[in-house]
């Protein structure tokens, strides 16, 4: 039966999505248009040029096709549907999510469970579809593969609750879309989406390396590509696992805090 | 001119409104500034990492991210409620609109004062004056005004391919979500040379998704690389030309999607 209810709550979004064919369409189009557009901007680039910050040019192009993937895998459209906490917040909606019988945080992770999942399959056959093409290299060996996809869950496990921070936000500010776009570019700027992180100044690399954010999309595509050689990698999936941990039980704690402030027709 | 004083009092009581929350206010700039600077950013990484990109220099390249960021700044000041409309036609705005005597793109516009719009003009002006100042090139009278025309013909342009994607809205809500890529495509493609991508996708960000025409060819005209931007001379010349000319089409295919549009009570 839980089983079911879990089900049942994951499948909220995915559902939105595919009874919304305009939208199913724009994703499969941008997809595919975004990943072209990535791939020739890099061959461009490198026309001239050989390794550049230890990236060659198959290097940089499979990670950036693979940061256009691995974007979609969080990329659902729940202001649409009116859904995001923000707009739960401003509505007054949220006190919904204090009436069920299923606690608010196991109904928000459920949900990004089954956002993610959605978005994973459509960056799996992405992959695939750029895999037979020749635009992305295959990993270089089974064992970089298995770290790969470690690091990726562990990476998707870290975002989940960074992005579980952006909301948790929403229940102490009134206005707050701003510091939202503003959180949401740092995640963007500092994870890698906007280029390889690795081409950034020393001191923008070291600065990041503090941050939870690399964990989330740098660290896994660094790995895939062999910028960062297997020797390395237990370190980078240990300083992951720290991120998962301790954002969980901060999270945790925000959840418990932000139980107090939902007010229910005036209080 | 009655029209333009209402404007003008509404726009002021929309500023008035953003000030209701201060930190928000500040914080709205902010993000302005911010999402210019990603653009810089990643214009900076690109132009250190992969010099004489497509042939230009990088004071040259520089004039293209500084000329489409202060189109942008404008159009977001002047026209950018088009940006993100859906909401609006999604909440049914649409229909009240309908029903009050000003035009309803006119209404549109005047939803809420772009706060935004101040961060994103002030790092494009810090940034045009950096283009300017370490340009070789001799800054005569007809060059700075076809610089000012670029600006302009820019904003209109964008305000033209934004405000088609909302007249797809009035039919399809869920259209808004092509506002977001087009900004992402703006932000990422339109800030440098396209000669270093293939014909065939360069040829796609010109004739299929006009974004060559808001600040590369105006660019490559200014610079003396007219003749290398793969379509000829004069159409790249005429670019802000082609912004106002998109931009009235799509005033006029605003008007016909208005025309037949249903709203939510059909």
């Amino acid at each position: 039966m839980a089983v079911l209810h879990a089900w049942r709550a994951a499948r909220v979004t995915p559902l939105g999505e595919l009874h919304a064919p305009p939208r199913m369409t724009a994703v499969l189009v941008r997809l595919a248009v975004q990943v072209v557009l990535v791939a020739s901007l890099w061959h461009g680039l490198y026309a001239h040029t050989g390794t550049t910050a230890g990236l060659a040019e198959g290097q940089a192009v499979t990670y950036a096709v693979l940061a256009v993937l691995a974007s979609r895998i969080r990329e659902l459209d729940q202001y649409a549907g009116r859904d995001t906490v923000l707009q739960h917040m401003h509505f007054g909606t949220i006190v919904y999510w204090y009436l069920r019988p299923l606690p608010p945080q196991r109904y928000h992770a459920l949900r990004a469970l089954g956002e993610q999942l959605y978005g994973f399959a459509w960056a799996l056959g992405g992959y695939l579809v750029c895999l037979a093409a020749g635009v992305v290299e295959p990993p270089r060996s089974a064992a970089v593969a298995g770290v790969f996809v470690l690091s990726l869950l562990l990476g998707q496990g870290v975002l989940y609750f960074v992005m579980l921070t952006l909301d948790q936000l929403c229940f102490w500010t009134v206005r707050n879309n701003a510091a939202m776009l503003i959180l949401i570019f740092a995640q963007n700027l500092l994870s890698g989406v906007y280029a390889p992180l690795w081409f950034f100044p020393d001191w923008f690399i070291t600065l990041s390396g503090f941050l939870p954010f690399q964990a989330t999309l740098s660290v896994p595509l660094s790995l895939y590509i062999g910028r960062i050689p297997l020797s390395d990698a237990f370190g980078q999936l240990a300083i992951q696992a720290f991120w998962v941990v301790a954002l969980f039980l901060f999270t945790r704690f925000l959840w418990r805090r932000a139980a107090r402030r939902v007010i229910s027709q005036g209080g | 001119m009655n029209g333009m004083r209402i404007a003008w009092r509404v726009t002021r009581l929309n500023f008035r409104a953003q000030l209701e929350y201060r930190t928000e206010f500040l914080l709205m700039i902010a993000i302005g500034a911010i999402w210019q600077v990603s653009v810089i950013v990643f214009a900076t990484v690109l132009l250190t990492r992969f010099t004489g990109m497509g042939g230009w220099d990088s004071s040259e390249v520089l004039l293209i991210p500084a000329t489409r960021m202060l189109a942008h700044g404008l159009f977001v000041l002047l026209l950018g409620r088009v940006h993100g409309a859906g909401r609006q036609i999604q909440e049914g705005r649409i229909d009240i609109y309908l029903t009050r005597p000003m035009p309803v793109y006119r209404q549109l516009q005047l939803a809420f004062f772009p706060t935004n719009a101040i961060g994103d003009l002030t790092v494009a002006v810090g940034l045009m004056v950096g283009a300017l100042s370490r340009s070789q090139l001799d800054w005569t009278p007809g060059r700075i005004s076809y610089l000012i025309a670029a600006v302009v013909g820019g904003m209109f342009l964008e305000a033209a391919l934004f405000t088609a994607i909302t007249c797809a809205g009035l039919r399809f809500p869920a259209a808004d979500y092509w506002s977001r890529w087009l900004e992402e495509l703006l932000g990422t493609f339109g800030s440098y040379p396209l000669n270093v991508l293939p014909k065939a996708v360069g040829g796609l960000l010109t004739y299929g998704l006009p974004l060559a025409f808001v600040a590369y060819f105006p660019a490559a005209i200014l610079t003396g690389h007219g003749h290398d931007t793969g379509v000829p001379y004069w159409l790249a010349a005429i670019s802000p030309l082609l912004g106002v000319v998109a931009y009235l089409g799509a005033r006029v295919l605003w008007g016909w999607s208005l025309r037949h549009y249903s709203g939510v009570n059909g």
